[in-house]
């Protein structure tokens, strides 16, 4: 009989969800959502903070040939109003854009010195992130400077033809200084441009295309855009490419 | 007295239907799902600016809150994951994380509808990419098998080697 009784004991403690010596459900539960939730905002105030500080550094002033903050820079403001616009964003660290340089860089620049076009740059910098350096924010700077001494499309040219060949090298500062000169900027205009890259008169601009690129949606390099429309890359050649401009032409 | 159990007198049950069986299955499911999270999350989150850029890259959220979506989420899968993977409150981890995955194949379906050729960002990356690369069936079909993981520890949460049994023994 009593071992019965303990017996059926032993079962009911068994049965019994044992509440002692284990942790408060409702404590940890509280603990852990507090946690969580604080890491999340904070998380969230600290990109928010780091994006703000981003945008305020430099200088704010327009290189010549952008007209606004936001706005590309147009590269041959004296192209008559009949001819295509032809917007390129692009990115100084993206393999994808040189290559579109090596090919079509000649025909563009030269239908721009043409005025066959009205050629308006988008200079991203969205690749530091993705590379976790800052070539692209300082790059962008550096041709903004030459552009204020009338050779961002020398500049622009120059530098891609000496982008390295694994991404996420990026340039240094002597290179960027060296791709001003080989720009045509000599004299004291390298130290006016130096001055202007050392203070980067131009980064709140450089944010600003960053920002304004993301809105109108164009989130990858290089985006080519004829009149606004998208102009597909896959199968362009010289001549596909010449015929869509003339076709755009009033 | 009867000492006999009553399993024994129901037979036991067929080996697909045992707790422990069933437990195992659990325990792949809350792993499946924790672990995908986890990497996701651990995967962007040292990159808010990337994460937001892909959050604004579906078009689908005005751009300053697809930018704070952006920033929060990978803090989010991260700690879903690691809730998940330790087996700490399965049922309400599994339960959020899988009306998340339901938002993604909502975004990822829209944006196929809609004709925009994005990566889907959810391991890092996103953004406009070539429409011949884009994979969304393939997204959404491993989504699904993410949310039937999530089903099953919402209905089910007790899993094998789960903390919470540990630790609210």
């Amino acid at each position: 009989m009593a071992s019965k009784t303990s017996d059926r004991r032993a079962k009911i403690e068994a049965a019994t969800p044992k509440s002692r010596g284990g942790a408060n459900r409702i404590v940890v539960a509280t603990v852990v959502a507090v946690l969580a939730i604080a890491a999340i905002v904070a998380g969230v105030i600290i990109a928010d903070q780091n994006k703000k500080s981003d945008l305020s550094k430099g200088g704010s002033s327009l290189p010549v040939g952008a007209s606004a903050m936001g706005v590309g820079l147009v590269a041959n403001p004296s192209a008559p109003a009949n001819v295509p616009t032809l917007d390129i964003w692009a990115d100084f660290q993206c393999p994808a854009c040189k290559q579109f340089e090596d090919a079509f860089g000649n025909q563009v620049n030269e239908m721009a010195q043409n005025n066959q076009l009205r050629l308006r740059v988008h200079m991203l910098s969205f690749l530091d992130k993705n590379l976790n350096n800052d070539s692209s924010n300082r790059s962008a700077n550096a041709a903004f400077c030459a552009a204020d001494q009338d050779a961002f499309l020398p500049y622009f040219r120059g530098l891609y033809a000496i982008q390295p060949a694994q991404e996420g090298k990026g340039y240094t500062d002597a290179q960027l200084r060296q791709v001003a000169e080989a720009s045509g900027i000599n004299g004291a205009g390298v130290d006016r441009w130096q001055k202007c890259y050392d203070a980067r008169d131009h980064n709140q601009y450089v944010e600003s295309v960053q920002t304004q690129s993301a809105k109108d949606g164009v989130n990858s390099t290089p985006t080519i855009k004829l009149n606004g429309k998208p102009l597909q890359l896959q199968g362009l050649t010289p001549q596909t490419f010449a015929a869509q401009v003339k076709a755009a032409t009033q | 007295m009867n000492l006999v159990s009553e399993r024994s007198q129901a037979g036991e049950p067929g080996l697909l239907r045992r707790p422990r069986t069933l437990d195992l299955v659990g325990l792949v499911a809350r792993l499946l799902l924790g672990g995908v999270m986890l990497v996701a999350g651990l995967l962007k989150v040292a990159k808010p600016e990337v994460s937001a850029r892909a959050v604004q890259a579906y078009q689908i959220l005005p751009f300053d809150l697809a930018t704070y979506v952006g920033y929060g989420l990978p803090i989010l899968e991260v700690l879903l994951g690691a809730l998940l993977v330790l087996g700490l409150f399965t049922r309400t981890a599994a339960a959020i994380a899988g009306v998340l995955l339901v938002a993604f194949i909502i975004g990822i379906a829209s944006a196929w509808a809609r004709g925009i050729s994005i990566d889907c960002g959810c391991f890092g990356q996103g953004g406009t990419i070539d429409p011949s690369q884009t994979r969304y069936l393939e997204e959404i079909l491993r989504d699904v098998g993410l949310v039937l993981c999530a089903a099953w520890l919402v209905t089910r949460p007790r899993t094998a080697y789960s903390l919470e049994r540990t630790l609210f023994a």
